[in-house]
């Protein structure tokens, strides 16, 4: 099976000589087309910093990385820009809508940056919507929606090129417990139709969901040996 | 056709603009105030220079080389030569118009004398004008009552006059004085036509400029020369020639020089002045005028632009989220800087548009003080559009520029 994450002794440094700061240390890490991974680990353990990365949101100091196959060093930032329409679908913790463009806009601007025509979009923009759940939604604001159905739109929004890779943030962080089931409910059911999901969060009820757990610990991968120990 | 893009750029540009109304107005205030400036300060010299022009069309036109007496001996005594000289003469009228027959259009030439001129109604020392050629057309005259003097009495000299519309008034207050009879000197003359009333203010509340032109009192050149103030050398105060074709009066003027000085053995004892030439210098000045306005317009472009840059900058820090969003789901730095730059000029288009209709106001209310009619040019709307447009689209580049350099990831951190 053809891996869509693969990363070789992962680095990154913040500043540099006395003050660095160096949040990853050397990740090897490998997800697989259509898998379920929860990146767990405490706070500063490096678990945003490798999603950045990992979501071609910020470029690594050391080490290799390909997405899909493809390597992402060296990519130019309109490169990774199209990378990250084309194959990266994001969910936030704060869900990141734009507060003055109604909801189906919202959803519509990756199609929009990809290039796709005024109708194809808005058909494309409210199958998404019906898909997540609320398609009455369509014309109104994000401040007029609850929590989770903000979330829905964002999880709309993230698969409207449907990207490769999934890559999700405390996406129920905000959320009280019930709607974060029902949100966590969606990741499941987008997984079971073969999205490749990597979920960060530092629940380990919600990393419990994962198909796989990856541990990170100052800015490395806990392995096997070391979680029993 | 838009594209897409394009359309949703400025789609979004004009929410951003309708959602921060306060800011934007702000930002548009610059412009405003430069576009009304520019529109403005040029309608305003070209309603002045449109009446200018106004002005020497109802004078009989711009196209009009003119040659006067003029003396040559300026200090000291005349040396022999000076002396013997003639001074501008018919035949200089003559020749002159046989230099370029092809592009000129008229010949005229004035006599003028002082006479006491006498109706039954008056009797006053007045200024009259012994005219030739076609002296009508190329001073603007029209005949309103009765008729022009005939080919044959101008060369016969015939004893028949024409009158201003305040001469006119003045000898004849009751009846038509066509077909009656004055003395001009010691000569009688039958009235044969009336001029048309001229009229010309430079403001509607000024008297009127052109009043002399209906005093005049005209008579045939020759009969002028013949039985009142002539020589033998048939001497004329004003010769005029017109030329239709601007660009042929530079040569013809020139031609003209040198026969007249051949004429007058090489003595500067006549001034050609050439009206077009007159008209151009002024619009030359006029032009000064232009640059002024539109650099006071362009200085409030420059002070608008830099408020524009400091709000736009500050509006940046309140949008660095939204960036890092855009950029997470695909916009590359171009499309960002795209966004920015769409919603800059469109608040410079919007501005513009308000400062159009600024212009046009204040133009008229200033057109309106100087009581002058207004004369707008389209070029005038271009020049002021394009201007805040040029200046909008350079104080816009550098918070653009800014906003599509920012990191993805550091922008969606920002709080």
């Amino acid at each position: 099976m053809q891996n869509i994450i693969e990363t070789r002794g992962l680095e990154k440094t913040f500043g540099s000589n006395g003050t660095a700061v160096h949040a990853l240390r050397g990740i090897d890490l490998t997800v697989a087309r259509g898998e379920f991974v929860a990146l767990v680990g405490p706070s500063g353990s490096g678990k945003s910093t490798l999603m950045a990365i990992i979501g071609c949101l910020d470029s690594p100091t050391g080490g290799t990385y390909a997405l899909d196959g493809v390597s992402v060093e060296g990519l130019s930032g309109t490169a990774l820009a199209r990378t990250r329409n084309e194959k990266i679908g994001f969910v936030f913790q704060s869900y990141n809508l734009l507060p003055k463009a109604s909801i189906v806009r919202n959803v519509e601007l990756p199609l929009l940056y990809a290039g796709l025509g005024r109708k194809e979009r808005r058909r494309r923009a409210l199958e998404l919507l019906e898909q997540v759940g609320i398609p009455e939604k369509a014309n109104v604001l994000p401040a007029v929606l609850s929590g989770g159905q903000k979330q829905r739109v964002a999880i709309a929004r993230a698969l409207a090129n449907t990207p490769a890779l999934l890559l999700a943030d405390e996406p129920t962080g905000a959320l009280d417990s019930q709607t974060g089931e029902e949100v966590l409910g969606l990741f499941k059911e987008l997984h079971r139709q073969g999205n490749t999901v990597v979920l960060v969060t530092h629940d380990p009820h919600i990393a419990a969901l994962a198909e796989r757990k990856v541990e990170l610990r100052d800015g490395l991968v806990v392995t096997p040996e070391q979680q029993a120990a | 056709m838009l594209s897409g893009a394009f359309r949703e750029r400025l789609f979004e540009a004009w929410i951003e603009i309708r959602e921060n109304l306060g800011r934007s107005s702000l930002q548009a205030i610059g412009v405003i105030l430069g576009v009304a400036s520019v529109l403005g300060g040029f309608s305003i010299s070209d309603s002045q220079r449109r009446r200018a022009d106004e002005r020497w069309m109802k004078l009989g036109g711009m196209d009009r080389l003119m040659v006067q007496q003029a003396t040559a001996v300026k200090d000291g005594t005349p040396t022999a030569l000076q002396n013997a000289n003639l001074g501008l003469r018919n035949e200089d009228a003559l020749e002159g118009g046989g230099l370029d027959t092809k592009s000129l259009d008229g010949v005229s030439q004035q006599k003028r004398v002082r006479a006491r001129v006498r109706s039954a109604y008056a009797d006053q020392d007045r200024g009259v004008t012994g005219i030739d050629g076609d002296y009508l057309p190329l001073n603007g005259y029209g005949v309103e009552k009765g008729r022009a003097f005939s080919a044959e009495e101008l060369s016969e000299g015939r004893a028949v006059a024409l009158l201003g519309a305040e001469a006119a008034a003045t000898f004849f207050p009751t009846g038509d004085p066509v077909g009656q009879s004055i003395r001009v000197g010691d000569v009688p003359v039958t009235v044969v036509g009336i001029f048309g009333e001229k009229i010309f203010r430079w403001r509607d509340n000024q008297g009127n400029q052109f009043a002399w032109r209906n005093r005049v009192i005209c008579l045939p050149a020759s009969l002028v020369a013949r039985r009142m103030n002539g020589d033998k050398w048939q001497r004329v105060d004003t010769v005029s020639f017109r030329i239709r074709d601007l660009s042929v009066m530079e040569k013809f003027s020139e031609g003209l020089g040198s026969l007249l000085r051949g004429n007058h053995r090489q003595q500067e004892d006549f001034r050609m002045d050439d009206i077009a030439k007159r008209v151009r210098k002024r619009q030359s000045q006029g032009d000064v005028y232009n640059i002024i306005f539109m650099l006071s317009g362009i200085l409030s472009l420059i002070g608008g632009g830099m408020v524009n840059v400091n709000i736009q900058m500050a509006t940046l820090k309140d949008r660095v989220r939204e960036v890092g969003v855009k950029m997470a789901i695909g916009a590359s730095g171009r499309e960002i800087f795209k966004g920015f730059m769409t919603e800059a000029l469109l608040v410079t288009g919007l501005g513009s548009a308000v400062g159009l209709l600024g212009g046009v106001l204040f133009s008229k209310f200033i057109t309106s003080f100087l009581e002058i009619p207004l004369f707008m040019k389209p070029a005038s709307f271009a020049w002021a559009f394009f201007l805040a447009t040029a200046f909008g689209f350079v104080f816009a580049l550098y918070p653009a520029w800014k906003a599509s350099r920012l990191s993805p990831m550091e922008a969606l951190r920002y709080e």
